[in-house]
């Protein structure tokens, strides 16, 4: 945190050239979804995209996640194109995506058992993370029977478990109480310190952004183009009061509109 | 609940009291509506001396069980394995799509006399039309069960390194299975179906040939006593198939019927 | 795209179908099946049009046919009617189900004797063994679809203002519209299922006498013709149904 313009002088951990995207159910004629995106992540930054609901945000994280593929352009980490998911790049899906058919500890174990991690050390991992999430005594329980929160709070277990050095989350936390999302805040910016990750982050929420990260990018819809992006210099912990924070805010509130 | 299924049952009680009623005072005439009295008479001859030429109702009950069985088992064994492969594999899915849609669509008991004229009236057409039946309903099931796995949940998976044979044991196989014991229930009520279609020829075994070969006695109480026992031993086997699922798949709340 | 790879499909599906025909057909031309067995399918068509009048063949479908729509709607209209009033109507679920529930296991085959009896050889014993393999699916799925209504939306239609009868016609029924849809065509297939083998058993016109009739004279042309007829005819007909379905409410609900 000491040093401000991290971002600049480190090489570029993922790297968005021209990525365009229209689906394949388009009409033609209609603009494209995502328009040339150009975008530099360095290592270790924490950047957020907000944007209208409908902007290409999820679509521009699953181009990243290499779960869909872009029309034009591409994404490269750590120098080579993204060719498919997985390899070190852990996922937080907007609708949670929980296997119904495991609990909650079998969900959160999921990855590391594609990894061949013994059970016991798999168990420990899991049960280690579900408690970082809040939800020690829930271990058991199959998705159906947890809340939607709780659900949430499974799936960003799952993605940390495997330790992956990207991690890309689309509203993690909005299906969450003010008060778990501030703690979950607190824990994703210490797992993200601790661990020397690299987050893309969605979020509807600005405040939300200003608090988290390094970076904000601010998208438009359709086209989908970045806007503006907000580069966030304040040391962490971060004040919501801090009228440094609140001048940002207004910034960003006005873009949006 | 409790309250409701009392009422229920004593509704039931009424109606047997009514029925009982309308019969001893001429109101419906006994051969064609036999009373209660008269059923639970004919269900203690069944079980004491039999009917017809001595066959008592557990042979009844146990040919026709051994029937479903064998072909049950047959179709459910043939089209687990061959509706994974055409699921899995979109090219074979789609050569095939309108083949099976046209062969479960052939009625079942309309392939009886060309089965008859193979292989005669014996055991062996009876099991292969109800393997016939039961594979059908049983494959296209397996097949979308694998095929509409949820796309997300593949991604998901696909973001935590699964490899393509562990996507397909741990993944899909999991999310088919609700969809197969849909298709497994499904195939059960047509193998019920067609028993009692094919056990109305070339045979006084079973329980289809009992409810047949007592219209020709007159004999309408006994041939009610068929039917609550070809409806008891379904419902005792579906609801077992179904307990079956609730010790498996704890996770699923139960496909009861296939939905999408 | 979509429609290209529409066309995709549907070659690969006529190649498939294709296929299996043209080895059945060699299978029975180069002598290994008998044809006095399997004949090819052209043989069966062809055979079956020069031994029987095409005015007999349509007879027999035409009566079969009415049988099955007879059967059928009475079928689906009282099992959506009663289904959706007891589901909706507490007492009445209390009165209706142990009755239903009682007689569901029953193979609607099994029914055939006791209607001989109540009703007669005539049509209406056939009718009432088809409409019981209608009635019994519609009425379940149509019961099932109304108590596993999300409350939520009856909630929501609550705050609406919609009360009573109305709540039921404007919320309710259209909620349960996709479980009802199931159990139509699934008793669709099972009343068609029930019309052959009525016919086979206790007929003297339909398409299950038709081909229970050739088996008597050894004329399996005759039969293979029917089991490929009367697979077609159930084909088209579900087709139609779904169709017919799909355009109502294919849009929000994915069947
Ligand atoms: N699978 C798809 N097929 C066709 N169009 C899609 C698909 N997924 C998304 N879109 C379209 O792409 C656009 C962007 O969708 P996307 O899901 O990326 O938005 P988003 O920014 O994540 O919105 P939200 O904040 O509501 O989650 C929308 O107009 C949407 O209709
Ligand atoms: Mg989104």
């Amino acid at each position: 945190m000491a040093d401000p313009a991290r971002s600049d002088v480190a090489p570029s951990k993922i790297e968005i050239c021209g990525v365009s995207k229209r689906y394949a159910t388009d009409d033609p004629d209609t603009p494209l979804v995502l328009d040339n995106i150009n975008l530099a992540i360095g290592d270790n930054e924490f950047v957020t995209l907000v944007g209208r609901s409908g902007c290409g945000k999820t679509t521009l994280l699953n181009i990243i996640g290499g779960l869909v593929e872009s029309t034009h352009g591409d994404v490269k980490v750590n120098g080579r194109t993204v060719s498919g998911p997985g390899q070190g790049k852990g996922m937080v899906f907007q609708q949670h995506a929980l296997f119904p058919w495991l609990t909650a500890l079998q969900n959160v174990g999921f990855g590391c058992r594609n990894k061949g991690v013994h059970k016991a050390e798999r168990d420990q991992i899991a049960h280690q993370l579900i408690e970082l999430v809040g939800l020690h005594g829930f271990e058991d329980k199959y998705p159906a029977e947890l809340s939607g929160g709780m659900q949430q709070r499974v799936a960003i277990a799952r993605a940390l478990a495997t330790d992956p050095e990207i991690l890309l989350m689309d509203e993690p936390f909005g299906a969450l109480d003010e008060l778990t999302r501030l703690e979950m805040q607190d824990e994703l910016l210490r797992v993200w310190s601790a661990h020397k990750k690299t987050v893309v982050f969605v979020t509807h929420s600005i405040s939300e952004a200003l608090v988290l990260s390094d970076r904000v990018i601010l998208l438009a819809a359709r086209p989908g183009r970045i806007r503006r992006e907000f580069p966030i210099p304040f040391p962490r912990p971060r004040k919501r009061t801090d009228p440094q924070m609140i001048a940002l805010y207004d910034d960003i509130w006005k873009s949006l509109a | 609940m409790v309250t409701s299924r009392i009422i229920s049952g004593l509704c039931l009680i009424i109606l047997l009291l009514l029925w009982q009623f309308a019969v001893m005072s001429g109101f419906l005439k006994p051969f064609q509506f036999p009373p209660p009295s008269r059923i639970g008479e004919a269900i203690v001859e069944l079980a004491v001396s039999g009917f017809p030429n001595g066959e008592r109702i557990w042979t009844h009950v146990g040919i026709t069980l051994w029937r479903i069985i064998q072909g049950y088992v047959l179709a459910i064994g043939l089209a687990v394995p061959i509706g994974l492969l055409i699921g899995t594999i979109a090219v074979l899915d789609k050569l095939t799509l309108p083949i099976i849609t046209f062969l479960r669509s052939v009625a079942t008991l309309s392939l009886l006399p060309l089965v008859i004229i193979w292989f005669g009236t014996g055991e062996l057409t009876k099991v292969l039309l109800i393997a016939y039946g039961c594979f059908w309903a049983m494959l296209s099931n397996v097949i979308a069960g694998v095929k509409y796995v949820d796309p997300v949940m593949i991604r998901a998976a696909r973001t935590l390194d699964t490899r393509p044979l562990a996507m397909f044991v741990r993944v899909v196989i999991p999310a088919a299975l609700p969809r197969m014991f849909a298709g497994a229930r499904m195939a059960l009520g047509v193998g019920f179906m067609v028993i009692v279609g094919a056990e109305m020829i070339g045979t006084i075994q079973g329980l289809g040939a009992l409810i047949m070969e007592a219209r020709t006695f007159y004999r309408s109480d006994i041939t009610i006593v068929g039917m609550l026992f070809i409806g008891l031993l379904g419902f005792t086997i579906t609801s077992g198939l179904s307990w079956l699922e609730t010790i498996l798949l704890p996770w699923s709340k139960g496909l009861s019927e296939v939905r999408r | 795209m979509t429609t290209s790879v529409r066309w995709q499909d549907a070659v690969l599906g006529a190649a498939g179908t294709g296929g299996l025909f043209l080895l059945w057909e060699l299978a029975s031309r180069s002598g290994l099946v008998s044809t006095n067995v399997f004949p090819a399918p052209t043989t069966a068509i062809i055979g079956t049009l020069q031994t029987v009048p095409l005015a007999d063949i349509l007879g027999h479908v035409w009566t079969s046919l009415g049988r099955i729509f007879w059967g059928f709607a009475l079928g689906a209209v009282l099992g959506t009617v009663i289904g959706i009033a007891s589901g909706w109507y507490r007492a009445l679920g209390v009165l209706t189900r142990p009755l239903i529930e009682l007689l569901r296991p029953i193979p609607p085959l099994a029914w055939i004797p006791l209607a001989i009896i109540w009703f007669g050889l005539g049509e209406p014993s056939k009718v009432f063994v088809i409409f019981l393999g209608a009635f019994f699916p519609i009425v379940t799925s149509a019961y099932r679809g109304m108590i596993g209504i999300d409350p939520a939306l009856l909630r929501v239609g609550q705050t609406m203002g919609l009360r009573g009868p109305m709540l039921l016609i404007r919320v309710a029924v259209p909620a349960a519209m996709p479980d009802l849809a199931t159990g139509i065509r699934i008793g669709w297939g099972l009343s068609f299922g029930v019309l052959v083998a009525a016919e086979l058993i206790a007929a003297d016109r339909g398409m299950g006498f038709m081909i229970m009739n050739a088996r008597q004279l050894g004329d399996v042309d005759v039969i293979v013709f029917g089991i490929i007829l009367i697979g077609a005819i159930n084909l088209i007909t579900d087709y139609a149904i779904g169709a017919v379905i799909r355009r109502r409410i294919g849009r929000w609900h994915a069947i």
